[in-house]
């Protein structure tokens, strides 16, 4: 009987109309307007222009900074001062099978995809990188900017504020994104070739938002500090109104699915697709970084107190809807972010000597274990704040 | 001449080249307004989700991983128009229902019946069949599409077999 639905179901479809000619002639017509037009050089708009002198006086002044290392040129970043300060900087390179890593350190871009895409040293307000890593969408001045490979397409959509930042949806076709206004934050989503700008909120926090696996709903910190769910086929706004949901700091949607990971200044929960409103309590404590690792999360922990244990990454499965705890990763200094990607993590941490990038791979079965280390991918001193740090 | 690869035609299509897009236009048009007719039962949003999710497609060409195949990316386009025109539809019905669903005699499309049984999937459900009979993807191929576990799909499949197996036996002894 099975066999003859499958037949019967593969036949009906194989007997299903089709479009009108008429209406296939138009959307041809519409489908070949669309087509990104490649742009020659000279027809670059001036602030693409703009952005390539920008990352090639950076290019410039990494060299400088190069020969500067090697003793043949001296370089002093800033004002000068009396006392002589070492800067050291690395290129950054691509963790085990990253696509393309993007830190912003400092309000500065440090760019890398295996496609050739590099920037050292942008100034940017925020970045993200798209699906795949084939395009970069970052904050310059009072505007949204998308660059690609080669400069082979940008766009630029001005905004009415410093872009704070960025989420890309996972089929790559929009983009959410929070802009700082004056008095406040504000969301908006706009498509991946820049068009159709839409204010979604006017009142939020400037939290990364955070797509759902089918690109159909984006997740973000309301001003209060509740996290929302916002729809953008019913454009309607799920409200996460449990008691341990307030004063959200991070949201991170699981890749598959529609469960929502959220840390709060006092822990972290797990809600959506079934999940209950669970997860822990880590107070006092500094959660400096969430993400998905397969289907486990991994929440980044600095300690608050001297005296309390060091930092550490918390794995927890989710099992049955809840989160359980699985063991602890012992990075070597305080963690200042984490992104993850294809069953790995990617860990920024700092200390004195500065900021130090790595990939690792997970450690699911262990209890407690120090993180094990690929080789550096970016080094930067002196230590400095990180503002984001994404992989794909 | 073999027919080009749709890796190829992506390639050309980036670089502006228009025969080239027309080219994947026509290889995949009918197949995707099929998907969008299968989902929303009307041709009349067929043709329009069909045409906008081609028309975004196109335009998002630059941002396609060429290393993955075209036809899923496609498709999982066309699809989430046809389920964000839905639930769009869904929230105005309480006070502006939907036009009724455009099911033509027997003669002019397959078994009237086994639709019918079709539209009244949940969505979740529809989607995959639609995906899997109308489309002929794999099970491994709709999870891809639509960010679900291969298991979830499988076990969709199944739910969704057995319930349209429930109704046609219901139909026969109701016609018996």
């Amino acid at each position: 009987m099975p066999n003859e639905i499958d037949a019967q179901l593969a036949r009906l479809f194989s007997e299903l109309p089709e479009a009108d000619a008429e209406v296939s002639d138009r959307a041809l017509a519409r489908t070949l307007d669309a087509l990104p037009t490649p742009r020659p050089a000279s027809r670059q708009p001036a602030r693409t222009l703009a952005i390539l002198c920008a990352a090639a006086l950076v290019l410039l002044a990494l060299a400088a900074g190069a020969l500067a290392a090697a003793g043949a040129l001296h370089v002093s970043f800033g004002a000068s001062s009396q006392q002589q300060k070492t800067a050291t900087t690395s290129q950054l390179s691509l963790p085990p099978g990253a696509r393309g890593i993007a830190a912003v350190v400092d309000g500065r871009l440090w760019l890398t995809t295996n496609n050739g895409f590099r920037l050292q040293g942008l100034p940017v307000t925020a970045a993200a990188l798209s699906p795949h890593a084939l395009y970069v969408a970052a904050g310059i001045g009072h505007s949204l900017v998308a660059m690609a490979p080669n400069g082979r397409r940008a766009w630029s959509h001005p905004t009415a504020g410093a872009v704070t930042t960025i989420g890309w949806a996972p089929d790559g076709l929009r983009i959410a994104y929070v802009v700082a206004d004056g008095s406040g934050f504000r969301l908006y989503v706009i498509e991946g070739n820049g068009r159709r700008d839409e204010l979604i909120d006017r009142a939020v926090r400037p939290v990364q938002p955070s797509w759902r696996a089918d690109s159909l709903a984006v997740a973000y910190v309301a001003a209060g500090g509740r996290p929302v769910v916002y729809d953008l086929g019913h454009r309607s706004r799920h409200v996460i109104s449990f008691p341990s949901a307030r004063d959200a700091t991070r949201l991170a949607f699981a890749p598959s699915g529609g469960a929502l990971a959220v840390s709060t200044q006092h822990g972290f929960l797990l809600t959506g697709a079934g999940a209950r409103a669970n997860g822990g309590t880590f107070a006092p404590s500094l959660v400096a970084g969430l993400g998905w690792l397969d289907g486990q999360i991994a929440l980044a922990i600095n300690p608050a107190y001297a005296g309390d244990q060091g930092p550490f990454i918390q794995l927890f499965r989710l099992d049955r809807g809840e989160a359980t705890p699985m063991g602890q990763l012992i990075p070597p200094a305080a963690i200042k972010a984490l992104d993850a990607y294809g069953g790995r993590l990617t860990v920024a941490v700092s200390d004195r000597s500065g900021i130090r990038v790595f990939a690792s791979s997970p450690a699911a079965t262990v209890k407690k274990a120090q993180l094990p280390q690929s080789p550096t991918v970016l080094q930067l001193a002196p230590p400095a704040r990180v503002d984001s740090l994404a992989v794909r | 001449m073999g027919e080009r690869s749709d890796r190829d035609l992506v390639r050309r299509a980036r670089r502006g080249d228009r025969d080239a897009a027309a080219a994947l236009f026509r290889r995949y048009w009918q197949s995707a307004w099929r998907v969008a007719f299968a989902v929303t039962g009307r041709r009349a949003v067929a043709d329009d989700v069909a045409a906008d999710a081609f028309e975004r497609a196109f335009a998002a060409l630059d941002r396609f991983d060429e290393r993955r195949p075209f036809s899923p990316w496609l498709h999982r386009i066309v699809t989430n128009r046809a389920l964000d025109l839905l639930r769009s539809e869904r929230r105005l019905a309480a006070s502006d229902p939907p036009e009724p669903v455009d099911l033509r005699p027997d003669h002019e499309y397959g078994d009237r019946s086994l639709l019918a049984a079709v539209a009244e999937l949940s969505l979740e459900r529809r989607i995959v069949v639609i995906l899997r009979y109308g489309v002929g993807m794999t099970p491994q191929q709709i999870a891809s599409t639509l960010d679900l576990p291969v298991g979830t799909v499988n076990s969709r499949l199944a739910r969704s077999l057995e319930q349209l197996r429930s109704s046609f036996e219901v139909h026969d002894a109701k016609r018996d």
